[in-house]
């Protein structure tokens, strides 16, 4: 079962990837240990966004380009608005990558 | 760029006895890029680009300015969709050339062919197509339940109309505008000979 590297670039993978390379630095952990730990985390991110998140948020924007390839999209929007239950944020610009779920089904 | 918009200007009536001009909708047109392409490339690096080689064989991509659709081929091939005139056409065919040399590819612009052009007028009377399907069996085929309009193939210019009950007019088929100007004033008189009156 493949899972996506999508959520390393998001703040707690950020923190998880830097705390790691810490801990291999230092000698506390060994290199694939901390490799085995970003793939839970990879597998788990994917899960617990279709199991334990509820929030939904809308968003709408102008277009300003998009690319298809290896099914992955990716929207580069202008003036965007996001709206979440009780909030509506504004932002100049957002890149949005977005990847079929389907492809976790298959085999990697 | 001599572009007529409706109602601005005087209609040519030695050209246009009709007094109306079917406006350019749709402009389709080929040319050969002359080079293999790496598709995969072009979609990683180009903008607004789509390829998803086990649905389409062809990186689709677009441009804002003229706003037009291509298809573009491994075989350095590429198809130019949605420009509304032949210039348009041919000015976003290059600018699309100019986006795949940009990537590194030795990209030529050869046989440049308008492929197909569509237009569409509003007479602004009903038409009555039963009596028109049936006095010009030979060219007309009216299915109702199939399709609302009447599809009439002329023969002289070989252009295929699409003739709805509200007046509204589609013209497809032609290689050169003329060809729509020719078959929309053919069509006119037979139009007003179908005219529905009104009770």
């Amino acid at each position: 079962m493949g899972s996506l590297e999508l959520y390393r670039k998001s703040t707690i993978g950020i923190g998880l990837t830097d705390a790691l390379d810490e801990m291999v630095t230092n000698g506390s952990i060994p290199p694939l240990l901390a490799v085995r730990v970003l793939m839970q985390f990879d597998k788990s991110m994917g899960e617990a966004l279709q199991s334990k998140v509820r929030a939904k948020t809308t968003f709408k924007g102008h277009l300003r380009t998009y690319r298809f390839c290896d099914n992955i999209w990716i929207f580069l929007l202008e003036n965007a608005t996001f709206k979440t239950d009780n909030e509506v944020q504004h932002v100049d610009r957002v890149k949005i990558v977005a990847c079929d779920a389907k492809i976790l089904a298959r085999p990697a | 760029m001599a572009q007529i918009l409706e109602g601005t200007e005087p209609v040519d009536l030695a050209k246009h006895p009709s007094g109306i001009i079917p406006t350019l909708q749709n402009i389709v047109s080929t040319v050969n890029m002359d080079c293999k392409l790496d598709l995969k490339t072009i979609a990683l690096h180009a903008r607004n680009a789509e390829y998803n080689p086990k649905r389409f064989a062809a990186v689709i991509m677009r441009i804002r300015e003229p706003k037009t659709t291509a298809l573009i081929f491994a075989s350095g091939k590429m198809v130019c969709t949605g420009a509304k005139s032949e210039q348009q056409s041919k000015l976003a065919a290059r600018k699309y050339a100019r986006i795949i040399q940009k990537l590194g590819f030795p990209a030529q612009f050869k046989d440049f062919k308008i492929q197909n052009i569509v237009g569409s007028c509003d007479v602004k009377f009903p038409i009555r197509l039963e009596g028109l399907a049936y006095a010009h069996g030979h060219f007309s085929s009216y299915e109702p339940e199939l399709f609302p309009g009447l599809i009439y193939r002329m023969k002289q210019p070989k252009i295929v109309l699409l003739i709805f009950v509200s007046g509204k007019i589609v013209l497809t088929g032609a290689k050169v505008r003329d060809e729509i100007y020719e078959a929309f004033e053919n069509i006119y008189p037979v139009l007003t000979e179908f005219r529905k009156m009104q009770q």
